[in-house]
């Protein structure tokens, strides 16, 4: 468990000072991070848009853990250890398809596409695929839990999490509003940003509008910093909003269509959340997108980002010219807060570096985020002895 | 898929000559490349290894 004192952080954000340097740039401490605010809550893993059929896997190395996302027959998404039964061996090299069923590349034991062990080929010799001491029913593929919600699948390594329908309660209910079907943009709706530093800088970065008008000032000309508000939910998500989202044109006129039912809320706002820990969502009238945030190590982090869409029809080429320009968009915005995080990535090298003062009217997202990871780490009781 | 058709006529030959062993080696292979496959044949290829007592 980290060593670190973590009371400060735990203070009001009027008082309270940022994570310590440690939690940045230390192996222990991230060691510390992986299995207490990753494991052990829902962490974002893949999408469902990257295995849209039965029979698709998408392997993930999750912070060293190997991992395998598999859409069954069912059309349903289970998560399993991607680690045969048999002798360790790595089941899935790479995303597509596996087929009908998990073939191992070594020995060929096969597992159904919802883990059970369906064929242990020559186990009792040439010919003979059943022996006495190997029980198939108890060797199926280890399955880690796992939940969908907005294409997202997330994980909960250590098993102990709430049910994610309560561990997500709050947020589920803000945007009940958009609990409608997504439909990704396709190819040039994903891309990925590797980026050199610790994965909480992208959060910490993404959940304050605080740095809109100096590292995008794109945003200036119709999107002030007073148009924004922040949003805190301590222990579950903070983030911030807008009132004055404008929908991308074509260059003839047109718009996406816009998500069905919405209120009027949602004509010009527009929200932006970090789900702890690792999801970073974006919520507008016309499109949605998600951003997962894969630790690779203490400074290394992927951001995948997914756009989604309101109709399936949006996919289509006619539609190729206006997701461009709002992929386009969102990659240039997300590009320019690259040389943020790796800056604040290496700021975390000096040494006389408190954790930060934060703005009492400005940080309360960020600060929010720190204290949920305080907390995960050093849970109120422990803090007090 | 040529794998599976190959295994199971190489399983055919071998058992035509009543040598079971090498009938069940070869049958297994067929029935697992019909089953990553979603061979429709896998089931019959299962049928027979069990009836040989070589499968569950």
């Amino acid at each position: 468990m980290s060593v670190t004192d973590l009371s400060n952080v735990l203070k009001p954000v009027s008082q309270a000072r940022g994570l310590p340097n440690d939690h940045y740039i230390s192996d222990e401490v991230f060691a510390s991070e992986r299995d207490a605010v990753l494991f052990d809550t829902w962490a974002g893993l893949t999408v469902g848009a990257r295995l849209p059929e039965p029979g698709d896997a998408v392997p993930v190395t999750f912070l060293g853990l190997p991992l395998v996302a598999v859409r069954g027959k069912d059309g349903g998404i289970r998560v399993f250890q991607n680690t045969c039964r048999h002798r360790g061996m790595i089941l899935v090299e790479k995303p597509g398809k596996v087929g009908n069923v998990i073939r191992c590349p070594y020995h060929s034991w096969c597992y159904s596409l919802d883990g059970n062990l369906v064929t242990t080929p020559h186990v009792g010799g040439p010919g003979q695929n059943t022996h006495d001491e190997i029980d198939r029913a108890t060797l199926g593929l280890i399955e880690i839990r796992s939940h969908v919600w907005r294409d997202v699948v997330f994980v909960n390594v250590s098993g102990t999490a709430p049910a994610f329908e309560d561990y997500a309660a709050d947020v589920i209910a803000r945007w009940a509003e958009f609990e409608k079907p997504l439909y990704h943009g396709g190819p040039e709706s994903r891309f990925q940003f590797d980026v050199a530093c610790n994965w909480k800088l992208a959060v910490e970065n993404y959940c304050e509008s605080y740095h809109l008008p100096w590292v995008h000032p794109g945003l200036n000309s119709y999107s002030r910093l007073e148009d924004h508000y922040n949003i805190e939910a301590p222990g579950r998500f903070s983030g911030q909003g807008t009132l004055v989202y404008r929908p991308t044109l074509s260059e003839d006129g047109r718009n996406f269509p816009d998500f069905e039912g919405l209120s009027e809320q949602w004509d010009a706002g527009a929200e932006y959340l970090a789900f702890y820990p690792n999801v970073l969502f974006g919520v507008h009238r016309d499109h949605a997108y998600a951003i997962l945030l894969e630790p690779v190590a203490k400074d290394h982090t992927i951001e995948h980002v997914e756009i989604y869409y309101a109709a399936p029809e949006v996919a289509w080429p006619e539609w190729e010219d206006l997701r461009q320009t709002n992929a386009k968009m969102w990659y240039g915005v997300f590009e320019e807060d690259v040389f943020v995080v790796e800056g604040m990535q290496r700021g975390r090298h000096g040494v006389y570096f408190d954790g930060g003062k934060f703005s009492p009217a400005m940080d309360g997202p960020t600060h929010c985020f720190h204290a949920w990871v305080a907390e995960r780490l050093q849970p109120p009781a422990a803090a007090a002895e | 898929m040529a794998l599976v058709t190959l295994y199971a006529e190489a399983a055919a030959q071998a058992d035509a000559q009543e040598d079971r062993d090498r009938a069940a080696f070869f049958l297994t292979h067929a029935y697992v490349f019909a089953l990553e496959a979603g061979d429709a044949r896998a089931k019959q290829f299962h049928a027979r290894l069990k009836s040989w007592g070589r499968e569950e």
